[in-house]
C-alpha cells in the first residue's frame, strides 16, 4: 500500500501534492544557456540520454520492483507528454520536474523512442545475451 | 540466470586462456584479437565500464583488475554507522559480472602502465596487454592533513569510514559505546571530496540516535568550508529535531569562518585543534580527511595537481587518448564526486569506446546526477543536475535544482523513501 502511494506520487498521478516550483533552489547555466549548448552541439545519442536515466529506473529502464516506475516498453506518446508536461511543470512531481527540465523537445522524443523499444520485462532477462547481439547489430546499420 | 556457453567464452577469451582457468586466471595471454578493455578498480566506475562495454559489444575482451574480492557500496554506510543497516547488504561480488557479462576477474592491485607498450604491470608480477585502459580507482586520502593523523590511526582508534569497510564498523561500535552524555566530534573536508552531503548526513544519523540512547550526548561538525550542500535544509532539520542554537543543543556545526577547520589530533587526550586555536575534546573522532587522486593515478603520471584531467568528449586522459579516467580520481568539476556521477561517466566513455572500435563517430557526451541525502528514514532531499559539453577543452556546464527546507512533510518523506529505493536500484544497475 504505501509502496503504491509511493508509486503514484512519485509519477504524479495524485494531485494531492502541488509541483514544488516556488521551493527550489536552482543554479547553474540558464535555459538560454542550455539551448545555446544544444544548437552548437550534435545532440547526444537517444542511448547516451536514455541511458542517463538507468541509476534511478533500472537498465535501459526495466526496473520494475522499486517505486520509481519502469520506462522499458513505455508507450512513446505517453512518455513524450509526460516529461513534457514535467517540464512545464504542468503536472505535480517531487523530483521529475528537476530532471525534465533540461531536455529539449527532440531529447525527449529520442529518449521515448529509446523506452518503446525495450523489452517490458525486468532486467536481467534470459535472453538478454540475445537482445544484446541484436541491438549491436542494429548499432551497426545505424 | 542465462549463462554465456563456452564457445562464447573461447570466442572472447581464446583458448589458452580458457584452458588454464579464464576467471581469476594468471595465464593472460589471449588469443583472440578482438580488442582488450581493461579495467583499474571494480568499484561503482570499473564495475559500470565493464557491464555497459559488454551491453554494446558482443565481441570485447573485458579484464577489471580489483585486489579486493568483494565491492561494499559507500551508499548506504551511513546506516550502518547508525547501526540500522548491515555492510551485508551493501556488498555484492563479481560473479554476475563474470558469468552474465563476461568480465574477466583478476584479484590484484594495478601498479605502473607502461604507455608505449600499452602494458599494464599488476603488483603480483603479472602484465596485461590493454587496447582501451578505462581508470576508476577511487581517491586517496590526505590523513596528514591534520597533524597527528595517519592511515594507521584510520585503520585502528581513529575510524575515518569514508570508503564502507572495516572502519564503518569500528566507528559504529565507538558510538554504540559512546559514554552517556559523550561528545562526537566529526571533521568535514575542504571540497572536493566524495558525496558533498554525506559528512551532514553521518553527522543527523549518529544524532537521531543519540536522541533515544543517549540523550545528553553531542555532535559536533567542524567545519573545513562555510557552505555545503542542502545546507539550509540540514540547519531546518538540526533546528527542529536537535535544538541547533540552543545551549542543549544535540548537535552543533562550526563552520570554517567560526573556527571549524581542524589542524592537530591529540590521540593521547583525544582533542581536536581547529586553526584558530581552539581545542575540541572527544569521546569518539571521526576525521574525514581532504582527498585526491588515487596513488594509481598519481604514480603513473595522470594526475596534475590533486586530480586527473580528462578530454570532455569522451575522458580521455591528457596524457595517453587510449587511457581513459572516470569516477573520483577525475578532475571532473563542476560535476560532483558521486557514485551516480561515476556510472554516467562509464556509460560516456564505453559509447566512446564502442564507437572508435566499430568506426563510428562518437557523439555527444551528456551527463546527469540525480543525487539524494537524507537527515532521517523520513527526510530526504534531492538534487538533479545535468552536464552538458561545451568543447572538449572546456568542463561540463551545469545548470541544477536542489531541494529547499519545505514544509510539505510529504515531500520530505516521498524524498526519503526515492532515496532508500534508489540505492537499491543503483546496486542492480551496477552489478546485475
Ligand atoms: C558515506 C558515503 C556515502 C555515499 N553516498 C552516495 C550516494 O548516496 N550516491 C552516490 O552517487 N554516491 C555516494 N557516495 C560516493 C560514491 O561512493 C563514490 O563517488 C563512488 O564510489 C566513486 O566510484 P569510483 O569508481 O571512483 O571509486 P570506488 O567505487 O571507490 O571504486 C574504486 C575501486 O578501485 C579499487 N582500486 C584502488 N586502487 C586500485 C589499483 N591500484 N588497482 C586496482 N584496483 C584498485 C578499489 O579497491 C575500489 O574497489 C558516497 C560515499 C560515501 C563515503
Amino acid at each position: 500500500m504505501k509502496k503504491l502511494l509511493l508509486l503514484s506520487a512519485v509519477t504524479g498521478l495524485t494531485c494531492m501534492l502541488q509541483a514544488p516550483a516556488s521551493f527550489a533552489l536552482t543554479g547553474g547555466i540558464s535555459a538560454e544557456e542550455n539551448a545555446k549548448l544544444r544548437a552548437e552541439y550534435p545532440m547526444p545519442s537517444a542511448e547516451m540520454l536514455g541511458d542517463n536515466c538507468s541509476a534511478c529506473h533500472g537498465t535501459n529502464g526495466a526496473e520494475f520492483n522499486e517505486a520509481m516506475p519502469p520506462l522499458a516498453g513505455m508507450d512513446k506518446n505517453n512518455f513524450i507528454k509526460l516529461m513534457k508536461e514535467y517540464r512545464e511543470n504542468k503536472f505535480p512531481s517531487i523530483v521529475m520536474h528537476d530532471v525534465a527540465h533540461v531536455f529539449s523537445d527532440e531529447e525527449i522524443e529520442a529518449m521515448g523512442d529509446f523506452f518503446a523499444k525495450q523489452k517490458p520485462e525486468q532486467w536481467t532477462r534470459p535472453d538478454w545475451n540475445k537482445s544484446i547481439k541484436q541491438h549491436a547489430e542494429e548499432h551497426s546499420h545505424e | 540466470m542465462n549463462k554465456i556457453t563456452r564457445r562464447d567464452l573461447i570466442k572472447l577469451f581464446g583458448t589458452t586462456a580458457l584452458s588454464t582457468g579464464l576467471m581469476g586466471a594468471s595465464s593472460l595471454a589471449f588469443a583472440s584479437k578482438s580488442a582488450h578493455i581493461v579495467i583499474v578498480g571494480g568499484g561503482v566506475g570499473g564495475a559500470a565500464s565493464a557491464k555497459y562495454m559488454r551491453l554494446l559489444n558482443p565481441d570485447v575482451r573485458i579484464t577489471i583488475v580489483e585486489p579486493e574480492p568483494k565491492y561494499i557500496f559507500c551508499p548506504g554506510s551511513n546506516e550502518v554507522v547508525a547501526d540500522f543497516d548491515t555492510l551485508e547488504s551493501l556488498t555484492v561480488d563479481f560473479n554476475t559480472l563474470k558469468s552474465r557479462y563476461a568480465v574477466n576477474i583478476i584479484q590484484d592491485r594495478a601498479t605502473e602502465i607502461d604507455y608505449a607498450a600499452k602494458k599494464l604491470k599488476l603488483a603480483k608480477g603479472d602484465v596485461l596487454s590493454y587496447d582501451k585502459l578505462i581508470v576508476s580507482p577511487g581517491p586517496d586520502f590526505k590523513y596528514d592533513a591534520v597533524e597527528g593523523f595517519s592511515k594507521q590511526l584510520a585503520e585502528g582508534n581513529f575510524p575515518a569510514a569514508w570508503h564502507a569497510g572495516p572502519q564503518t564498523l569500528v566507528l559504529r561500535d565507538q558510538i554504540n559505546a559512546l559514554p552517556q552524555g559523550g561528545t562526537v566530534l566529526i571533521t568535514s573536508p575542504v571540497d572536493p571530496y566524495r558525496c558533498p552531503p554525506a559528512p551532514y548526513e553521518r553527522a543527523s544519523f549518529i544524532a537521531n540516535k543519540l536522541k533515544t540512547v543517549n540523550p545528553t550526548a553531542k555532535v559536533i561538525i567542524l567545519d573545513s568550508k562555510d557552505d555545503f550542500i542542502f545546507h539550509d535544509v540540514y540547519l531546518d532539520y538540526w533546528e527542529k529535531m536537535h535544538g541547533l542554537g540552543t545551549p542543549d543543543a544535540r548537535i552543533e556545526w562550526i563552520s570554517k569562518k567560526s573556527g571549524g577547520h581542524v589542524t592537530k589530533l591529540d590521540t593521547k587526550n583525544r582533542t581536536l585543534t581547529t586553526a584558530n586555536g581552539q581545542v575540541h575534546k572527544g569521546d569518539v573522532i571521526n576525521i574525514i580527511p581532504p582527498e585526491m587522486a588515487g596513488s594509481f593515478v598519481r604514480m603513473n603520471g595522470l594526475s596534475e595537481g590533486d586530480w586527473a584531467p580528462f578530454n570532455s568528449k569522451d575522458f580521455s586522459t591528457k596524457r595517453d587518448k587510449d587511457v581513459y579516467i572516470i569516477g573520483d580520481s577525475a578532475a571532473a568539476d563542476p560535476m560532483p564526486k558521486t557514485g551516480y556521477i561515476a556510472s554516467n561517466q562509464a556509460k560516456v566513455v564505453t559509447k566512446a569506446i564502442h564507437a572508435e572500435l566499430t568506426g563510428k563517430d562518437i557523439g555527444t557526451p551528456f551527463i546527469t546526477n540525480n543525487c539524494v541525502a537524507l537527515a532521517a528514514d523520513d527526510w530526504g532531499m534531492t538534487v538533479a543536475e545535468t552536464f552538458r559539453y561545451a568543447g572538449n577543452n572546456k568542463p561540463f556546464e551545469e545548470s541544477y535544482i536542489m531541494s529547499d527546507p519545505t514544509k510539505n512533510p510529504f515531500y520530505r518523506h516521498i524524498r526519503a523513501e526515492v532515496a532508500k529505493n534508489w540505492q537499491r536500484t543503483f546496486r542492480k544497475d551496477i552489478y546485475s
